[in-house]
């Protein structure tokens, strides 16, 4: 899958369970600091994510991301396995 | 935050109390980082803030919410619509230095974080914290926490609960510092319970900017404060801990610290390499820390509010003599052990009080101190027996005792006490022991201001305290301390200076006392035994040898030290012994000689010991000398410099004072000269920051006008 169909999707997922604007998200934005992330929204977006693309991911791993871009990164390496 | 500090004291207070005042009243508050989420942090600090009626205008940081409960929220610091007073951030700790910047940008001069994971976490943990603190400093902000409940300031004009504790508490005088939070909210709920109100209360965790210390200078001038409460765990800055607590415990608007010191394990034991400061434990310290600064230690949260209870309620007296009114024998006399035990006294009554007592208990009642008005007393007998106590001129304070009978009319009795305690000048306390059935009375005791104590020796305990904090305010802080001229105070530290960190030389430690006028027996360095001979001639005998190299750091252990010589034969001798002996034990070991010395009369053995504590600085330990000071560990601590007052005490504490009172007939040891050599050598510690660790072993003390001698001195230089 091409990283920017990823990124597309992963923003469209971030909107959705965060509840912002799409246009408002951008690669390097921090889920906490810049899009309000809590702790429980954390765990939603990394739910949402492998339903989203069907993967199974680490989830401490997955938890430790910080960005968007780092989300898109680390989603393509499973998707694109 | 000390960086930030001027010289003067009072400007230093102006200082603290012009930043601490954006925390404890805000004209306007963010909560950074706070989320719509009930039951979490970051919506529990915001929601407290609404529910306390905080009066001030509120926003919340909050990336993706217009508001939250009503409250306006922005995405970033940088968007508020204002520079507001307090940042109140609750983000987690990975981007905690990213919202202080943005704070920092945004002109905020204070902030609380809420958030853990600094330097109690680890590595990574210290790394975030030590970015904290240089943001601060590069945006001038005054920071409380990280890791901490947060702050709480129930007075009326602001109604601030910046904290997650469940609920505000209501106004009063006391003001409670903790380091540690969760503690906090387990004394919110055990003084709700007590009825006790606070002025301020603050959970300061790591006190990465502010520490206990920049709050105690803000609590000096809080009007609605006065006794402060403090919890504990690492003292980071002793010495400054001293200076302000000091000033605040003292003067004319003198307001008490209570303390619970936590943490009271010993560390770094290892790293003393001598065994004189192998015992002086860091605990051990904090105790003679407290006691020269005038804070009050306690061992509990119950103790800590039985005394602010007692303090805050009822008026402050001098005077040590308790008397007790009880309907119980045995509690009675469970209060009087417990009175003497702490310092204070239960002196009989004068028989003014006693005839009073007659005309209106039975004959089987007991008249004298403790007072027994009987199992079947009534509301009247308790009240004619207050009464009477309480007009003796032999008694300074009262604990009323209650124990619920079958005829005991217990609301009542509580009544009577409300009543006499509302009439100053004598304080109050009362004891009615139980549970259920005293518990109406106990509630209204405690609603109308009556310090009230589950036990009897617990109110007495409270009462000892407050005389310990009146002693304080009218101990000198100066009582003479021993005149160093300053010419011999400038050649020490050139001596010092000159040498290499590790032991002394014998020489040259000898030469440093003699310049702080320690009493030591006439001395040569001997470098042949003809040099010997003459020298022991001149000094007189008996004498002593001890070999002097750098390779022997303890003489006895290879038996370099002779004793009791008595003739020029045996100098000759000794001096040919100890040469061998050093060559056996370190061959090709540097021989540097022997020092002669006149051996000193038998006397009593004392020791003088010092090091250097890393927060509090020079530290004297005092206490029997010799083999004695491992087999007893009967030693005392004081901060150096010392007064007479609290070296004295520290005979008291240890069994040196009786020591040398004069045991089975011996004659009294010389007291005010071994005083003044403890001072001589406080101030030494003082004035030769180079020196780590210091060993007179034994001071050897004779009778009273004798003096002392120094045996052996052992100084080791950083």
């Amino acid at each position: 899958m091409e990283r920017s169909e990823i990124e597309r999707r992963v923003k469209q997922v971030v909107s959705r369970v965060l509840s912002v604007g799409e246009e408002e998200i951008l690669p390097e934005h921090h889920f906490v600091f810049d899009l309000g992330a809590d702790s429980s929204q954390s765990v939603q977006l990394v739910d949402a994510f492998e339903e989203e693309f069907q993967i199974e991911m680490d989830r401490e791993a997955a938890l430790g991301v910080k960005t968007v871009g780092e989300a898109v990164e680390f989603i393509a390496k499973y998707v694109n396995k | 935050m000390t960086t930030e500090l001027v010289a003067t004291d009072q400007a230093r207070v102006t200082w603290a109390k012009m930043r601490l005042d954006a925390v404890f009243y805000p004209k306007s508050i963010a909560v950074v980082g706070a989320t719509n989420t009930p039951g979490t942090v970051p919506y529990d600090i915001l929601a407290n803030i609404v529910k306390s009626g905080y009066q001030g205008r509120l926003y919340a940081v909050a990336p993706g919410k217009k508001s939250i409960d009503g409250v306006p929220a922005y995405r970033y610091v940088l968007d508020l619509p204002e520079a507001v007073d307090l940042a109140v951030i609750v983000f987690p700790a990975e981007v905690v230095d990213r919202a202080l910047e943005q704070c920092g940008q945004r002109g905020i001069p204070a902030a609380i974080v809420i958030s853990a994971g600094f330097r109690e976490v680890g590595v990574e943990g210290r790394r975030r914290e030590e970015r904290v603190k240089e943001l601060c400093r590069q945006y001038n902000i005054t920071l409380i926490g990280p890791n901490c409940l947060g702050v709480i300031n129930p007075d009326p004009v602001v109604r601030l609960n910046a904290s997650f504790a469940r609920a505000m508490p209501q106004p009063g005088p006391i003001a409670m510092l903790s380091q540690s939070g969760a503690l906090c909210t387990a004394i919110l709920d055990y003084a709700r319970q007590r009825h006790i109100g606070f002025s301020k209360f603050v959970s300061f965790g790591n006190k990465a900017v502010v520490s206990e210390i920049d709050l105690l200078e803000y609590l000096a001038d809080d009007p609605q404060t006065s006794i402060i409460l403090v919890y504990l765990e690492e003292v980071a800055e002793g010495r400054r801990l001293v200076e302000v607590a000091r000033r605040i415990t003292r003067g004319p608007n003198a307001k008490p610290i209570l303390m619970i010191k936590g943490a009271r394990t010993t560390r770094g034991a290892a790293a003393a390499s001598s065994h004189t400061g192998a015992m002086v434990t860091e605990d051990a310290i904090c105790e003679a820390a407290f006691a020269a600064a005038g804070i009050v230690r306690v061992e509990s949260l119950e103790e800590l509010f039985d005394t602010a209870v007692l303090y805050t309620n009822q008026p402050l007296v001098r005077g040590p003599r308790l008397g007790i009114v009880t309907n119980a024998g045995g509690p009675g006399v469970l209060a009087t052990d417990a009175a003497i035990r702490d310092g204070l006294e239960v002196p009989p009554l004068g028989e003014e009080t006693r005839a009073k007592l007659k005309r209106h208990l039975p004959a089987t009642a007991n008249m004298s101190n403790p007072v027994d008005v009987i199992g079947d007393a009534r509301a009247e007998r308790y009240q004619a027996a207050i009464e009477a106590v309480l007009a003796d001129p032999q008694i300074d304070q009262l604990v009323v005792i209650l124990t619920p009978q079958s005829m005991t009319d217990i609301m009542a009795v509580a009544e009577v006490v409300c009543k006499e305690a509302q009439q100053p000048p004598k304080p109050i306390t009362a004891s009615f022991m139980g549970g259920v059935d005293v518990a109406p009375a106990v509630a209204r005791l405690e609603e109308a201001g009556v310090p009230h104590y589950r036990q009897p020796e617990d109110a007495v305990r409270a009462m000892a305290h407050l005389q310990q904090v009146i002693r304080w305010r009218e101990t000198p802080l100066e009582d003479g301390a021993p005149e160093i001229p300053e010419e011999n105070r400038r050649r020490a530290r050139q001596l010092v200076d000159k040498l290499s960190p590790g032991l002394m030389p014998e020489t040259e430690a000898l030469a440093l006392l003699a310049l702080y006028g320690l009493q030591l027996p006439p001395y040569r360095l001997c470098t042949s035994a003809e040099e010997a001979v003459a020298a022991a001639e001149q000094i007189g005998y008996p004498v002593v040898l001890r070999l002097q190299s750098p390779a022997v750091v303890h003489k006895t252990e290879i038996g370099g030290v002779l004793l009791d010589i008595a003739s020029p034969e045996e100098v000759q001798r000794g001096f040919d012994l100890l040469r061998e002996r050093l060559e056996r034990a370190v061959p090709g070991a540097r021989f540097d000689g022997i020092i002669i010395r006149r051996m000193i009369p038998p006397g009593y053995e004392l020791i003088i010991g010092g090091k250097r504590d890393q927060s509090f600085g020079p530290v004297l330990m005092v206490g029997l000398g010799g083999i004695y000071v491992e087999l007893w560990q009967a030693v005392g601590f004081a901060l150096a410099p010392s007064t007479r007052r609290q070296v004295r005490a520290l005979l008291g504490q240890t069994k040196a004072e009786k020591l040398l009172s004069g045991l089975r007939g011996q004659k009294p040891g010389d007291v005010d000269a071994f005083v003044d050599a403890v001072l001589r050598v406080g101030q030494l510690l003082e004035d030769c920051p180079r020196i780590a660790e210091l060993d007179l072993n034994p001071v050897i003390v004779g009778p009273v006008g004798c003096g002392y001698g120094v045996a052996d001195a052992r100084i080791v230089l950083a």
